[in-house]
C-alpha cells in the first residue's frame, strides 16, 4: 500500500497516511537531532578553543574584553563591547575570514580578464570635484595621517572599513585623492591596483619651493614623485577611474622652482613594465623598480652607480601584502609573489644608526632587517619601518651627503645610494619632529631628495612638508 | 543584542534553549523566557528595559481596569489613558526632534533640538500593547490577569525589537497552555536558520553593493553624492536595495518566527512573497502584514474622520505607516506615495484591474514598489531629489551622467548569481520543493528531503556562522523603526 496512491478528504496521496506519521516523527527526531549537533558543536568550539587576539590579514588587533564599570554598563557601552569581544575574537578567525570570502566568490560570474572594483568611482570628468582648496593646518596631528600612514603598520588599530569611512566623511574642501582599488585578473594572476582621484599638487609645489628659498643655492633639491602602479596596469577600459598621473607630474615639475630638479620616473618605469617594478599583493612598488628610479636619479645627480648584478639578490617566498586586507579579495590572498630585495656589495662598510623622530637615542643595527611573519611584513625589511630617522654612513668619500625626505615607497631607494653618497639620512615626513631647515644646514647636507608615491604629493600627506620646514 | 550574532546565537539562544528545555513545569518555563527576554533587552537598553517594564504594568492594569468597568464610560477612559500614554511615549522617544526641528524650520525660531536615543523596539512593544487595550476594550480578547505572563507576551525575545506584532490572541492559549513538539522544534529551527541566511548571505551582501554606490548610512554614515550615477547604475543599486530590504527584514521574522516555535509558540506569518503581488494594494497585503494589519484593524476601521470621510481616513492610515518607519519625511512621503496609488486602485476597482493584462500589472507594481523603496531608502533630501533625477533619465540631460556605466556593470557581473539567487528565493520556489518532497512525494522522496533539507541548513548554518566573524556590525534595518 505504502506507494499506491490513497485518497484522504477529496485528495490523492501517494503514500499511506498513518505510516507517514510515524516517518514524519522519525524524520522530525533525527532532523532535530542533526541540527542539534551541530548547533551544540559550533557552541562548543566557540567556548573551548584559545580565543584570536591579532588579525594578520586585517593588520589589526582583535577587540579586548571591556572593563566593567557602572558607567559604562548603563551607557550600553560595556554590554556592547563583550559582545563585540565575543563576536571578533573568534578562535581561528582569520581562517574563517577567509573561508567566508572563498564562499562569497560563487557570488559572481569569474571571466578571464575579471575586474573587481572595490570602492572606486569614476572620475566624472563633466563635473569635478574641488581639488586641494584647503592648505592643510600645521596643527595636524601625527594620528590624522592619511591612508598611506595607516597601511604601513603592522598592527593599527583601525580596520580598513573604518579607513574607508573615515575619507567618506571628509568635507568637500578636504577632497582626497583616494579612488578606491580595482583588482584584475591580468594573465592569469590578480593585481591590485588604487586609483588616484586627482589631485593639483599645490600644497607640495608650495612646500617644496619654500624649502628652495630658505636653503637657497647651498643645497640641491630634487623632486621625484612614484606613480600608482594603476599608471601602468590599469585595463583600457577603466581609464575613466584614475587620472593620468604623468600629466600630473609634469605641471608639478612645470610649477617648481628653477632650482630644484624634478625626477622623471614615470617615463622611465613605463619602459619596464613587463618585468616586476610593483608588486601585485602590495600597494608599494618593488625594490627593482625602486631600483629603476634610483638609477634615474643617480644619472640626474651625476653619482657613482652600481649595475644590479653587482648586490646580493634576497627572495622572500610566499609574500601577499597589504592589498588583501584593503580589498578582502581572496584571489589575492591565493596568489603570492615573491619579494626580490637587493643588498649592496659595501653593505658590510657601512653603519647604519637608527634614531628616533627627534634623532636623538642612537642605536646602530642593520639597514636590511628580518622581519617577523615576512610573508605579510616584508616591505619592513628596509629599516625595519617608517617612524625613526636613519643615518648611513658608507664608505664612500665624495663630499657629498643626502637626506630623503619620503614616505614608505623611498624606504627602498637609499640602499642603491650607498656606493654614491659619504652619508644618507632617510627622514619620513609624517614622522619628523625637527626643523627640517635647520637639520639639513646643522648635518651639512648636499643634496635634499623629496621622494613619494602620488598619494602623498597630491593628498593630505604633503601638507607635512610644510610642517617640517616650519615646526 | 541582534539575532545574527555569534554571541547571540551560541552563547545567549544556547543557554536559554538548555535553561527551557531543562525546565518541567510550563510556569518555570515561562520565567525562563520573561528572564531571558529582559536580559535580552536590557543587553541592547540597560536602562530603558524601566520603560519596556513600565508600559507592560501600565497596559496590562489598564486593561483589567477596562474589564472591571466593561460598557461604562470609565472603560473608555482607562483605554484612552492607555494608549494616550502608548502613544506619548512613542512621540517622545521617536519623534521629538523630528518635531522640534520642523517648528524650528517652520516658525524660524531656534528652540534647541534634543537628541533623544530611541529606545529598540519601542515601535513593536507599544504597538503591541496598543492592540492588546483596543482588544480588550472591544471585548474580543479577554484580559490577562497575571502580570507575568502579560509581561511574557510583550517581551517576548524573539519578537520583540523588530517584530512581527505579534496580537495576543494569537498566543493567548499557548502562554498557558502548550508544548513544543519535535516538529515544532524541526521546523522552527530550519525557518530560523533560512531567516539567518537570508539576512547574513542574501541581505549583508546585498547592502554591501548598496553601500558601494549609496553610502554606508545603515551605519550612520552620510549618503554618498549620487549625481552622477548613470540612469541604468540607479536602477541598478536600487533593485538591490528592494531586495536587501526584503531579505533583512523577511530574514528578521523568519528568525523571531522560527525561534517562537521552538519555544512552542505560533506567530503569524509576517511577509507573503511580497513580491509577487500584481497590485500594490495585493503588496501591503503580502508585506509587514502585521503592521498593515493592525493599521487596517486599529486605524482604518475606527472612524476617526466620520464614516463619510474614508479616503481621509485612508491617507491618516499611509500616512502613519510612513511616519511609524521613522522620523523622517522620507518616510512620511513613502508611506503617502503607496497612499496615493492604493487610492487609485481603489477608486479603479478590483475588477478592472483583475482584466488587466498579467504582465503589465507586474511591471506596474513592481515600478511602483522600487521606485517606493528609494524614498524609503533616502532620508537626505538632496539625495532623493538626485535619486529621482537619475531614476526619470532626467539626470543624463542635467548632470550629463550615463545611460549605463562600466563600475555598476562590474558589479552585477560579480554578483550576478547572487541576485539571481535572491530574486529566485523572493519567489515561492522553496514552497513549491517543499510541498513535493512533503506533500507530492511518497515516503521515500519525503525522508530523502527532509534528511537533505536538515543537511542544506546545516551547511547553511556553518556558512553563515563563518560570514558573521567577517561582519562585526549588521544590525538588522528594522531595529531602526
Amino acid at each position: 500500500m505504502e506507494n499506491k496512491p490513497t485518497q484522504n478528504q477529496g485528495k490523492l496521496y501517494r503514500f499511506n497516511r498513518v505510516k507517514r506519521k510515524h516517518i514524519e516523527k522519525l524524520a522530525g527526531a533525527l532532523s532535530v537531532l542533526i541540527l542539534l549537533v551541530v548547533f551544540g558543536l559550533i557552541s562548543l568550539f566557540l567556548i573551548v578553543f584559545p580565543r584570536s587576539t591579532e588579525s594578520q590579514i586585517e593588520k589589526r588587533k582583535l577587540a579586548t574584553f571591556p572593563k566593567f564599570s557602572f558607567s559604562s554598563y548603563f551607557s550600553g557601552e560595556f554590554t556592547k563591547n563583550v559582545a563585540e569581544f565575543y563576536d571578533d575574537t573568534v578562535p581561528f578567525r582569520d581562517s574563517f575570514k577567509t573561508a567566508g570570502y572563498n564562499f562569497k566568490s560563487i557570488f559572481g560570474l569569474h571571466t578571464a580578464d575579471e575586474v573587481k572594483i572595490v570602492g572606486a568611482k569614476e572620475i566624472n570628468k563633466n563635473n569635478p570635484k574641488p581639488v586641494e582648496t584647503s592648505k592643510p593646518s600645521a596643527e595636524s596631528k601625527p594620528s590624522e595621517t592619511s591612508k598611506e600612514t595607516s597601511k604601513q603598520e603592522s598592527a593599527v588599530s583601525q580596520t580598513p572599513q573604518e579607513s574607508k569611512a573615515e575619507t567618506s566623511q571628509m568635507g568637500e574642501a578636504d577632497y582626497t585623492v583616494e579612488n578606491g582599488i580595482i583588482v584584475v585578473n591580468h594573465n592569469g594572476h590578480y593585481r591590485a591596483l588604487e586609483l588616484l582621484g586627482g589631485g593639483t599638487g599645490d600644497t607640495y609645489v608650495e612646500a617644496l619651493n619654500n624649502f628652495h628659498r630658505d636653503l637657497g643655492d647651498s643645497v640641491q633639491i630634487y623632486s621625484m614623485i612614484a606613480p600608482l602602479a594603476s599608471e601602468y596596469y590599469l585595463p583600457n577600459n577603466y581609464s575613466g577611474f584614475s587620472i593620468n598621473q604623468k600629466e600630473c607630474f609634469d605641471s608639478i615639475a612645470s610649477r617648481l622652482d628653477d632650482g630644484i630638479v624634478s625626477i622623471d620616473i614615470d617615463t622611465v618605469l613605463a619602459q619596464h613594465t613587463a618585468e616586476d617594478i610593483y608588486f601585485r599583493t602590495d600597494h608599494h612598488w618593488t625594490p627593482l623598480g625602486a631600483y629603476y628610479a634610483a638609477q634615474k636619479f643617480a644619472q640626474v645627480a651625476n653619482l657613482d652607480f652600481k649595475e644590479l648584478s653587482t648586490y646580493q639578490k634576497n627572495d622572500i617566498e610566499g609574500f601577499v601584502g597589504t592589498m588583501y586586507a584593503f580589498t578582502e579579495d581572496p584571489h589575492i590572498n591565493n596568489d603570492p609573489e615573491t619579494f626580490t630585495y637587493y643588498v649592496p656589495s659595501n653593505m658590510d662598510k657601512c653603519t647604519t644608526e637608527h634614531y628616533d623622530t627627534a634623532f636623538t637615542n642612537m642605536s646602530e643595527w642593520d639597514f636590511f632587517v628580518d622581519v617577523g611573519d615576512p610573508q605579510h611584513n616584508a616591505y619592513l625589511t628596509f629599516m625595519g619601518g617608517d617612524e625613526q630617522v636613519v643615518r648611513v654612513k658608507t664608505n664612500v668619500k665624495n663630499g657629498r651627503k643626502l637626506a630623503i625626505v619620503k614616505d614608505s615607497y623611498g624606504n627602498a631607494i637609499p640602499g642603491y645610494l650607498f656606493g654614491s653618497y659619504e652619508e644618507i639620512y632617510v627622514i619620513d615626513m609624517r614622522y619628523f619632529d625637527l626643523n627640517l631647515v635647520n637639520f639639513v644646514k646643522e648635518q651639512k647636507i648636499t643634496d635634499l631628495l623629496f621622494t613619494m608615491v602620488a598619494y602623498s604629493a597630491l593628498g593630505e600627506n604633503a601638507g607635512k612638508l610644510d610642517v617640517l620646514r616650519t615646526q | 543584542m541582534v539575532f545574527s550574532s555569534l554571541y547571540f546565537l551560541y552563547l545567549f539562544l544556547a543557554v536559554v534553549f538548555l535553561a527551557y528545555y531543562t525546565r518541567k513545569s510550563l510556569k518555570q518555563k515561562n520565567i525562563v523566557l520573561i528572564v531571558a527576554s529582559l536580559i535580552f533587552y536590557a543587553w541592547g537598553e540597560p536602562v530603558w528595559v524601566i520603560l519596556l517594564l513600565f508600559s507592560a504594568y501600565l497596559n496590562w492594569f489598564m486593561a483589567l481596569k477596562i474589564a472591571q468597568h466593561k460598557e461604562t464610560p470609565k472603560a473608555q477612559l482607562f483605554a484612552g489613558i492607555a494608549i494616550g500614554v502608548d502613544i506619548l511615549l512613542l512621540v517622545i522617544f521617536k519623534y521629538t526632534g523630528f518635531l522640534v526641528e520642523n517648528i524650528n524650520g517652520l516658525l524660524h525660531i531656534g528652540i534647541p533640538v534634543p537628541h533623544i536615543v530611541m529606545p529598540i523596539g519601542i515601535s513593536f512593544f507599544t504597538f503591541q500593547a496598543i492592540s492588546y487595550i483596543m482588544d480588550c476594550y472591544w471585548e474580543t480578547v479577554p484580559p490577562q490577569k497575571h502580570f507575568y505572563k502579560f509581561l511574557l507576551y510583550l517581551s517576548l525575545f524573539p519578537q520583540l525589537v523588530a517584530g512581527p506584532i505579534v496580537r495576543y490572541s494569537v498566543i493567548e492559549q499557548e502562554i498557558d497552555n502548550r508544548k513544543a513538539t519535535v516538529s515544532d522544534i524541526s521546523e522552527g529551527a530550519v525557518r530560523a536558520i533560512i531567516g539567518l541566511s537570508k539576512k547574513v548571505i542574501i541581505a549583508n551582501s546585498l547592502y554591501d553593493i548598496v553601500k558601494e554606490y549609496f553610502g554606508d548610512f545603515l551605519n550612520g554614515q552620510p549618503y554618498n553624492d549620487i549625481s552622477s550615477m548613470s540612469f541604468l547604475g540607479t536602477w541598478f543599486v536600487v533593485i538591490c536595495y528592494s531586495l536587501y530590504v526584503y531579505f533583512d527584514f523577511s530574514g528578521y521574522s523568519d528568525i523571531a518566527i522560527g525561534l517562537g516555535r521552538m519555544f512552542g509558540f505560533h506567530f503569524n506569518e509576517n511577509f507573503n512573497y511580497p513580491f509577487i503581488c500584481k497590485t500594490i494594494s495585493e503588496f501591503w497585503q503580502r508585506w509587514h502584514i502585521s503592521l498593515s494589519s493592525f493599521f487596517r484593524d486599529y486605524l482604518f476601521y475606527v472612524p476617526i474622520m466620520g464614516k463619510q470621510r474614508k479616503y481621509l481616513n485612508l491617507f491618516l492610515v499611509w500616512f502613519c505607516t510612513g511616519l511609524w518607519h521613522g522620523a523622517s519625511w522620507n518616510f512620511i512621503f513613502w508611506g503617502l506615495y503607496f497612499g496615493i496609488f492604493i487610492f487609485i486602485e481603489t477608486k479603479l476597482g478590483k475588477k478592472r484591474m483583475k482584466k488587466w493584462n498579467k504582465v503589465l500589472t507586474h511591471i506596474y507594481s513592481k515600478l511602483i514598489i522600487v521606485i517606493g523603496f528609494g524614498i524609503f531608502c533616502f532620508s537626505d533630501m538632496k539625495q532623493l531629489g538626485n535619486f529621482f533625477i537619475n531614476i526619470t533619465g532626467l539626470g543624463m540631460a542635467i548632470n550629463g551622467s550615463a545611460f549605463w556605466d562600466i563600475a555598476t556593470w562590474n558589479t552585477l557581473l560579480n554578483n550576478l548569481f547572487l541576485i539571481i539567487f535572491a530574486i529566485a528565493v523572493s519567489m515561492p520556489i522553496l514552497q513549491k520543493i517543499k510541498y513535493f518532497f512533503n506533500e507530492w512525494g511518497n515516503n521515500v522522496v519525503y525522508m530523502v528531503g527532509k534528511l537533505g533539507g536538515t543537511a542544506i541548513c546545516c551547511y547553511l548554518l556553518i556558512m553563515s556562522s563563518i560570514l558573521l566573524v567577517d561582519s562585526t556590525n549588521n544590525p538588522f534595518l528594522y531595529f531602526r523603526f
